[in-house]
């Protein structure tokens, strides 16, 4: 049976390194894989899979055209390929076009892994890849209106992606109606790699034995992602940004965020950080 | 009926194409007949459909953008357009010139590139890439140098390696207005809505064909200047391939085994080259001196 896994996150959240113990697990390789190589799919906001599955140019389409149209290019790849099994990034939060229909449905969609990360450690790590300050990074992580390369008056290489705060992007996805939603923590990746991997590539239908899954999770070894990068660069690299994988620590928030910074963090997010097992009972960070 | 000139082609319409050459007079021997028209479910009946909104037949191709048109293009000589309700003409003009033009160039022979075509001497350049990285930037670029341009967006190469010469505009975004200095007053948004320009081409428009020298195609990297590798033997006819205007159409037309034909014969006859430039901190004139210095013109 055919369609697409996708792969959901808020960014910085460990979808490069959970495509990377994916890809290795696929490739089942006795070498890692090239981090430049990855064995994933197209990202869902790839206008280049628009435009070729769409046969006119998103570049000449208004934005409200292109959120009504993008469902349909992922629909299409079940019929395209029935048989064949697509495993897509996305950032987008899970939301409703102008005309109601979901930007990924279950007519072509056979599931999501959503990953998430503490917001305390993202907000670092979304500063450090996007360039700016902390308290930069906060704002857009609390801005309901946050999006990824919006522009009215250039083309950027991918489509207008909607974020929403970071509390919007985990619910949009972890309570969509009519979605097969697989939640899996970063902190459980690094605690529990066997454990959280395996059961996350069970729920994607790929067939592993638990050598393979070892072996691809020591060769996507933090530290071995750091060296790909600094031997062969990592062409998803934003250019503002001098790496892109930096520290991949839990905790790090601890050494970095100020005590007004983590306040704001937690009023912002709390019931989502409280759900997800990022803060106590009495709301302190856990 | 309004006559037109593009493609080595004569136009007669049904309505008004300003992005063409008019031509003074009621063109005899007409090319291709764009009538406006519906389409209807029994014209789709026995069409394959390859995407959501494409269907096909031999010589018969039908594309609907939602929301502003349907259009069947049929044997490289007619073009019927179906307008949606309430629509403005110029978003149906924009799809008219793009897609289905693309397609009917295919139906008339020709291997079609998505790119640009920049005059230089006696020949041509040809620049593909992906949206975004900056092919339309680039021909304005070499237009304020004052050379001209053949074709941009649908680049028809024929069989002796020549591109014929298009539409004498370029489709440039706002930031490109601004960046290059362009005065903007006169010019037409592409379609409403879109901070994009219709850019006439005038003086920069070159009407004749040229043959192919270089093939370029553009990345955008992290690097700190731009990069030129040549391309070789069999790479040179998959790059060229990887590149055509709309290969799900190829494919759907049954135009396949002409295609790999089409890009056998041009990649033996030109130079080909993978150009990187920086995404950060890149001037557009880097990249058009290093074009020339590839193709042996004084900057």
């Amino acid at each position: 049976m055919g369609g697409i896994y996708w792969l959901a996150s808020y960014p910085k959240s460990g979808n490069t390194w959970f495509r990377a113990v994916l890809s290795n697990c696929l490739l089942n390789s006795k070498e890692p894989i090239n981090i430049n190589d990855l064995q994933t799919d197209a990202i869902a906001s790839s206008r280049v899979w628009f435009d070729d599955v769409l046969g006119f140019d998103s570049a000449d389409l208004t934005m409200r055209e292109i959120e009504c149209l993008r469902p349909d290019v992922y629909r299409w790849m079940k019929s395209e390929f029935p048989d064949r099994i697509g495993y897509h990034k996305i950032h987008d939060a899970y939301s409703l076009g102008e005309n109601g229909r979901p930007l990924v449905d279950d007519l072509g969609t056979l599931g999501a892994v959503y990953i998430l990360r503490n917001p305390l450690d993202v907000a670092p790590s979304l500063a450090h890849h996007s360039h700016v300050d902390l308290d930069t990074a906060i704002n857009m992580m609390c801005d309901p209106n946050h999006c990824l390369s919006r522009s009215k008056n250039k083309l950027s290489n991918q489509l207008q992606q909607r974020l929403g705060s970071w509390s919007q992007h985990v619910e949009s996805w972890v309570d969509a109606t009519d979605l097969n939603v697989f939640v899996l923590r970063y902190e459980d990746m690094q605690y529990e790699p066997s454990k959280s991997f395996g059961e996350a590539f069970s729920f994607l239908d790929v067939s592993y034995v638990p050598d393979q899954l070892e072996r691809a999770i020591a060769f996507s070894k933090f530290e071995n992602l750091v060296d790909q990068e600094k031997a062969n660069g990592f062409r998803e690299r934003p250019a503002k940004a001098s790496h892109f994988f930096r520290k991949g620590k839990v905790g790090e928030w601890r050494q970095v965020l100020s005590a007004d910074q983590i306040t704001r963090l937690i009023s912002e997010h709390g019931n989502v950080m409280q759900r997800f097992g990022y803060l106590d009972d009495n709301g302190r960070p856990v | 009926m309004f006559d037109y000139y593009a493609y080595g082609l004569r136009f007669c319409s049904e309505f008004e194409l300003p992005e063409l050459s008019a031509v003074g007079h009621q063109a005899d021997d007409v090319d291709v007949f764009v009538s406006l028209g519906e389409v209807t479910e029994d014209d789709l009946k026995g069409a394959r459909q390859i995407s959501p909104y494409i269907w096909v037949r031999e010589n018969d191709f039908f594309l609907e953008v939602p929301g502003v048109a349907q259009f069947r293009v049929t044997s490289g000589s007619s073009i019927l357009v179906s307008p949606s309700v309430n629509i403005d003409f110029d978003s149906v003009r924009l799809f008219l010139l793009g897609s289905c033009f693309g397609a009917l160039l295919m139906q008339r022979g020709y291997l079609v590139l998505h790119g640009n075509a920049i005059e230089i001497g006696d020949r041509c350049i040809v620049c593909v890439g992906p949206s975004g990285v900056g092919k339309s930037t680039l021909s304005t670029a070499f237009m304020k140098r004052g050379y001209r341009i053949l074709a941009d967006d649908v680049v028809p190469i024929d069989g002796q390696g020549d591109v014929v010469p298009g539409i004498p505009r370029v489709k440039v975004w706002d930031d490109v207005v601004s960046k290059l200095s362009i005065k903007n007053e006169g010019l037409t948004l592409i379609r409403p809505g879109l901070s994009k320009y219709n850019l006439p081409l005038d003086l920069s428009y070159c009407d004749v064909t040229r043959r192919v020298s270089h093939l370029f195609i553009l990345s955008g990297s992290n690097i700190d200047s731009v990069e030129v590798d040549y391309v070789h033997g069999i790479e040179k006819f998959s790059s060229l391939s990887n590149n055509t205007y709309r290969h799900r159409f190829v494919k759907g037309m049954n135009l396949e085994k002409v295609h790999l034909q089409q890009c056998g014969a041009l990649a033996g006859k030109i130079k080909m080259a993978h150009v990187q430039r920086p995404k950060l901190g890149f001037q557009i004139d880097q990249l058009v001196d290093r074009l020339l210095l590839e193709v042996e013109e004084p900057c």
